[in-house]
């Protein structure tokens, strides 16, 4: 009925408050840090300029490399729009819509990872091969949690499944996909988005040699996944859905606050795990979805 | 009541996986305290009134297996001078998961098993079976001996819970001693372990099989 | 002109172009392309309308009367025979041509339109025994065109590693059809789901027919055949021979009654395949091997399918069986279409550098545009994301397992673990196919072959677009296909005759058109804006190092490397390393292999075994008198204690 206000009300969240996240991330970094730390805003800045930049391509590159983040992009602004977003609810929702997701962020993936290799560096490569060997361990862990909210609200369609239950279970679900979610959006303990060092790194490796638009288009990619991230989190554990829409809107929002002050705090408390400990850090994300499910699955039976 | 007791077990229980994952003696050794102390104080979870004999054994609990067997235990590192990288037969991503097996299998386990009826809501026997379990993964799977006593301390939590089940027919008194045979076990496995690492320059299991003879 | 007359059309005209083979390459390729496009006639006829054709005839062979049958699960199958041979016949007139293999090209035309031709015969033969006839030639004929090139030593081994499998395959359909006759009293085929003493019949083929579709641990020949084939060979050997098996698999499921564990183990086969396959299928540094263990992990999503839809119809289920099944029915064309397009530009880059080792080639996308971008849009499908057509029948997939899931059905135990599998898998194939195309065209050359590369002509182009425009039809239009879909997934389950789609594909087709829209939409605004804000070209940032070599490119083992520690425990990947040494260090090397597990660790040994048992009784077989009768004596000793002490 509103369809014709709701759906640029979403895309405007999506679009215009997704690059207010890192910029809370690096405010609370800088406040545990005991610094003044760069304005809130500094991603929209960061944005604007690189819009307005000329392009520096690689010699080897094909015009794939201009292609993958701009192809990225809309997967993630797909991916994103399938998400209900508390009051204002899903653009589409239909049978099987959570699979779509899962693979939309799958094909932002493949894009990211084409468009590292367009170079040639064997650092960029060093980073797609990071990229896609980790994303195994933690497409089972999302797999696993997806099941889990689809076994417990007996619906496959994102506007119903994000039903959360009371109990233990939803505690573990919170806890495996915070871990999912700093594992995807390559945060500390999994990857620092602040290192120089190419050897280390993850994400950031693979965008070296962007630059100008197709730079702009990765960063505000990542700022939606990670917006996305923090949304399906806390309507998997808060039942947004089921309050009023005030209330519902309050909550979801406070939700995504307290998931970005924690990623920061944990990007503040921790150091970066060696990288041989990922896999496990992520094994584990896994059996805590999976005991979420055991604990679903026991539920309905019951 | 029977959810807080439930939720102590799973804590429990996914202390064991945490001991199976970590890569570290010291962190073991937390671990396996932590599951003491976790463990300790479910007697006065279980038990409507409070006792001063249900209390005594809680209190012995927790600060046997929470405090002086640890503090034993690092002591013993530290006079060995061992390394503090645990040494794994097999590997921590195997044995998590293996692990993790055993965890669901006990749970399907013991749903099976023909109970009394006022244990069929509760994790007891599932979480004993896994504490075991992961007890001895651990003394499979790892090689060095303190890191084997720190599986040792699991196995006889799981064995303590199995105990539990028994709390309203066995007087304390049994648990009370089997505590006792464990702090002097692990007092002398202390002492024996500072030897070794004397005559022998290492603690690695594997190398004591040229003992025999 | 009815069916009956189409197919008989069909048949003669390919024929007729099996005998023009060697001595008439134009009449041969008229003739293949009408042969098929007869069968696919006829094929679209029987999906579109419900008719199934069923001809007697009087004329009798080996003592059986023929009678052929295309019902719908055939036709579903020889529409891909038709497309991928009619494709691949149009590429090998560039790809294999007279004047570079003289030897071989006549020869290659030949067993060509035979294998179509068979391959044709036995989705149509309602006979066991002509069915087995036609088996056999159909193995023969691909055996034929896998050693085309045999004076090459591997591919003499590979075709008689495949010769070897698929003779074990039938000697289990020889049992199978054989006992199926012995228990109805006649060779007839025919659904028979009133006979329940025939269920344990399945296990029987199950494996014969496994083995032809490439399960694992069933696919020892598969990775060698399709990699030392030419490569429009492997191209209907993986898109459309493998999937034979899986006819066999899909037709006696429908038509026999089925044990309790069918479900099951089908199930759990497809899990093991699609994970170890893909898992495989990273590990390869052989483009055309990667292509071929990627074979394996497409059967085993396939399967995954069936499982579920094996169990839906044991559990009298109408949805999440029905979707499921629908997804492997669908997968079977869209693996079909994509892998055979995968292949045929694989052929390309072979045909333009002479390696397939993905370390020696990188950076073909400048020579060679068209084959970058088709394999490209190839391994964007197979790694079934949106907005391609591998998507959308690993989302019908995906879907039975929710629905089964979220359902909270009896068989969850079973539902739970596949869907988590084919999570993983997906994540495997995608790294798999971003390895692929990226070391194959992206980057720099690493060697002169590559860097000397050149594009294919339009005869070998025009295939591989027909190919991926019927990818994109099957993407963006996947309603439109239901119609031809539910007349396969009815004849299979009468139960499941009913016209609604089972899940929302319109929705899903409208999205993937928007998606595919978008995305060009936003590259090409994004290049506009680029090129807008000036464009320039520069050296890829390399650290400050000051002597850059295409050597240092991550290379196809590196980017795998990760992963394959995690499932060493299954590919045993064995190296061999040579340490530079001294302050002076002369060489250093480093050789990776991964082998293949089953076959080198289980299968080679075991046969080892046997051989020498074999060598040390031949020993025993000299032609001396004295020793036979003593093994006539101790066999009748033997048969005497057994009367004596059996009677007991």
């Amino acid at each position: 009925m509103n369809s014709i206000i709701a759906f640029p009300a979403r895309l405007a969240v999506w679009l215009l408050l997704a690059p207010l996240l890192p910029g809370i991330i690096n405010k609370v970094k800088a406040w545990v840090a005991g610094r003044r730390g760069p304005p809130v805003l500094q991603l929209y800045y960061d944005l604007a300029r690189l819009w307005r930049k000329g392009v520096v391509v690689s010699t080897l590159a094909s015009p794939g490399f201009i292609a993958g983040p701009a192809v990225a992009w809309v997967a993630v602004l797909a991916a994103a729009l399938l998400l209900p977003l508390g009051p204002l609810g899903a653009s589409l929702s239909f049978r099987g819509d959570v699979i779509l997701l899962l693979y939309l962020l799958a094909l932002a993936r493949f894009c990211t990872a084409w468009a590292a290799l367009e170079t040639g560096s064997a650092f960029e490569g060093m980073g797609a091969a990071r990229e896609v060997s980790f994303a195994v361990l933690a497409e089972a862990a999302v797999v696993t949690a997806v099941l889990t909210l689809s076994l417990q609200s007996r619906s496959v369609s994102l506007s119903a499944m994000l039903v959360p239950a009371a109990g233990s279970g939803t505690l573990l679900l919170a806890v495996g996909l915070f871990t999912v979610l700093l594992a995807e959006n390559c945060r500390v303990p999994f990857d620092d988005p602040n290192t120089h060092l190419e050897l280390t790194m993850i994400h950031e490796v693979m965008v070296l040699d962007h630059s100008g638009p197709p730079l702009a288009a990765v960063l505000h990619g990542a700022a939606m996944k990670l917006l996305l991230f923090s949304v399906l989190l806390v309507q998997a554990v808060l039942p947004v859905g089921k309050l009023p829409p005030a209330a519902g809107a309050g909550a979801l929002v406070a939700g995504v606050l307290v998931v970005t002050v924690a990623v920061g705090l944990v990007e503040s408390l921790m150091a970066r795990v060696a990288f041989r400990r990922v896999p496990l850090l992520l094994t584990t994300a896994f059996l805590l979805c999976v005991f979420a499910l055991l604990i679903a699955w026991k539920g309905g039976a019951a | 009541m029977n959810d807080l007791l439930n939720l102590l077990i799973g804590l429990a229980m996914g202390l064991n996986l945490v001991a199976l994952g970590t890569s570290r003696l010291p962190s073991l050794i937390r671990i396996a305290a932590l599951q003491g102390m976790v463990l300790g104080i479910m007697p006065l979870v279980m038990e409507h009134e409070l006792r001063v004999m249900l209390l005594a054994v809680a209190v012995a609990t927790v600060s046997m297996k929470g405090l002086v067997i640890p503090a034993l235990l690092r002591r013993a590192m530290r006079t060995a001078n061992i390394d503090r990288d645990l040494d794994p037969l097999i590997g921590f991503l195997p044995s998590l998961l293996l692990g993790a097996a055993g965890m669901i299998g006990a749970v399907v386990l013991a749903r099976r098993l023909p109970l009394r009826p006022e244990h069929h809501e509760s994790l007891l026997v599932a979480g004993a079976l896994a504490s075991v379990l992961a007890g001895l993964l651990l003394l499979i799977g790892r090689s060095k001996a303190i890191s084997q006593v720190c599986g040792y301390l699991i196995l006889e939590n799981g064995i303590y819970l199995f105990g539990l089940l028994l709390i309203h027919s066995t007087p304390l008194l049994v648990e009370g001693g089997i505590l006792l045979d464990l702090t002097v076990a692990v007092f002398v496995i202390g002492i024996i372990v500072d030897r070794i690492q004397r005559a022998f320059d290492s603690l690695d299991t594997r190398k004591l099989t040229v003992l025999r003879e | 002109m009815t069916m009956g007359q189409l197919m008989a059309l069909a048949i003669l005209v390919l024929v007729a172009a099996t005998l023009s083979g060697p001595r008439l390459p134009r009449v041969w390729l008229a003739l293949t392309l009408a042969g098929t496009a007869a069968l696919l006639g006829a094929a679209l006829w029987a999906l579109g309308g419900s008719a199934v054709w069923d001809w007697r005839s009087g004329f009798a062979v080996g003592g059986e009367r023929l009678h052929f049958r295309l019902d719908a699960v055939s036709a579903w199958f020889l529409t891909l025979v038709a497309i991928v041979g009619g494709a691949g016949a149009v590429y090998t007139r560039e790809y294999w041509p007279d004047h570079e293999r003289p030897e071989s090209a006549g020869r290659g035309r030949a067993w060509w339109s035979a294998l179509v031709l068979c391959m044709g015969l036995v989705l149509q033969c309602a006979n066991g025994l002509h069915f087995l006839m036609a088996w056999e030639a159909f193995a023969l004929s691909a055996f034929f065109l896998i050693t085309l090139e045999r004076d090459r030593r591997e591919t003499r081994a590979a075709g008689w590693l495949y010769l070897a499998a698929s003779h074990a395959g039938t000697l289990g359909l020889f049992a199978f059809f054989s006992l199926l006759a012995a228990r109805t009293g006649s060779w007839d085929l025919g659904p028979m789901k009133d006979h329940p003493e025939l269920a344990p019949l399945f296990w029987v083929a199950l494996f014969g027919f496994g083995v032809k579709a490439g399960l694992f641990p069933l696919h020892i020949w598969l990775p060698s055949a399709h990699a030392n084939a030419p490569s429009q060979v492997s191209a209907i050997m993986s898109g459309v021979a493998i999937k034979m098996g899986l006819y066999g698999l899909v037709r006696f499921s429908g038509w026999l009654p089925l044990p309790a564990g069918a479900g099951w183990a089908v199930l759990a086969l497809g899990a093991v395949s699609a994970v170890l396959g893909a898992a495989f299928t990273l590990a390869q540094s052989d483009l055309k091997r990667l292509l071929a263990y990627c074979s394996v992990e497409n059967m085993g999503v396939i399967l995954i399918g069936l499982g579920v839809g094996l169990l839906g119809a044991a559990n009298g289920d109408t949805t999440w069986g029905r979707v499921a099944m629908a997804g492997a029915l669908l997968h079977v064309w869209n693996h079909g279409l994509f892998k055979s397009l995968l292949f045929l530009a694989a052929g390309s880059v072979l045909h333009a550098t002479g390696t397939r080792e993905m370390s020696r080639l990188g950076g073909l996308w400048r020579a060679m545009p068209w084959t970058a971008g088709l394999f490209g849009f190839g391994a964007v499908a197979i790694s079934a994301l949106p907005p391609l057509n591998g998507f959308v029948s690993e989302w019908l997939v995906y879907l039975g397992l929710f629905d089964a899931a979220a359902g909270h059905v009896p068989v969850a135990v079973a539902i739970v673990p596949a869907a988590i599998a084919l999570g993983v898998t997906g994540a495997l194939a995608l790294a798999a196919f971003v390895k692929a195309a990226a070391m194959v065209f992206l980057g720099a050359a690493r060697t002169q072959n590559a860097a000397h590369a050149h594009e294919c002509g339009w005869w070998m182009r025009a295939p591989m677009l027909t190919l991926a425009a019927a990818c994109v039809g099957l993407a963006l239009a996947p309603v439109v296909v239901w119609p031809f879909l539910r007349q396969p997934l009815g004849a299979w389950n009468p139960a499941w005759r009913g016209g609604e789609p089972p899940a929302p594909l319109a929705a899903l087709g409208a999205l993937q058109a928007a998606l595919a829209a978008l995305v060009a939409a936003a590259a090409g605004a994004l290049w506009l804006r680029a090129r807008a804000n000036g464009l320039r070209r520069a050296l890829t940032w390399d650290c400050g190092y000051a002597a850059p070599t295409t050597r240092m490119q991550y290379t196809s083992g590196s980017f795998a490397a990760l992963a394959v520690g995690w499932f060493a425990w299954a590919l045993r990947p064995e190296r061999w390393l040579r340490w530079p040494r001294g302050p002076f260090p002369s060489r250093a090397d480093h050789v990776e292999r991964i082998p293949e597990t089953v076959l080198e660790r289980a299968i080679g040994p075991v046969s080892e075994v046997v051989m020498a048992a074999s060598a040390w009784m031949r020993r025993r077989q000299q032609g001396r008198l004295p020793d036979y009768i003593f093994y006539l004596v101790a066999g009748l000793a033997a048969v005497g204690a057994l009367v004596v002490f059996g009677g007991m």
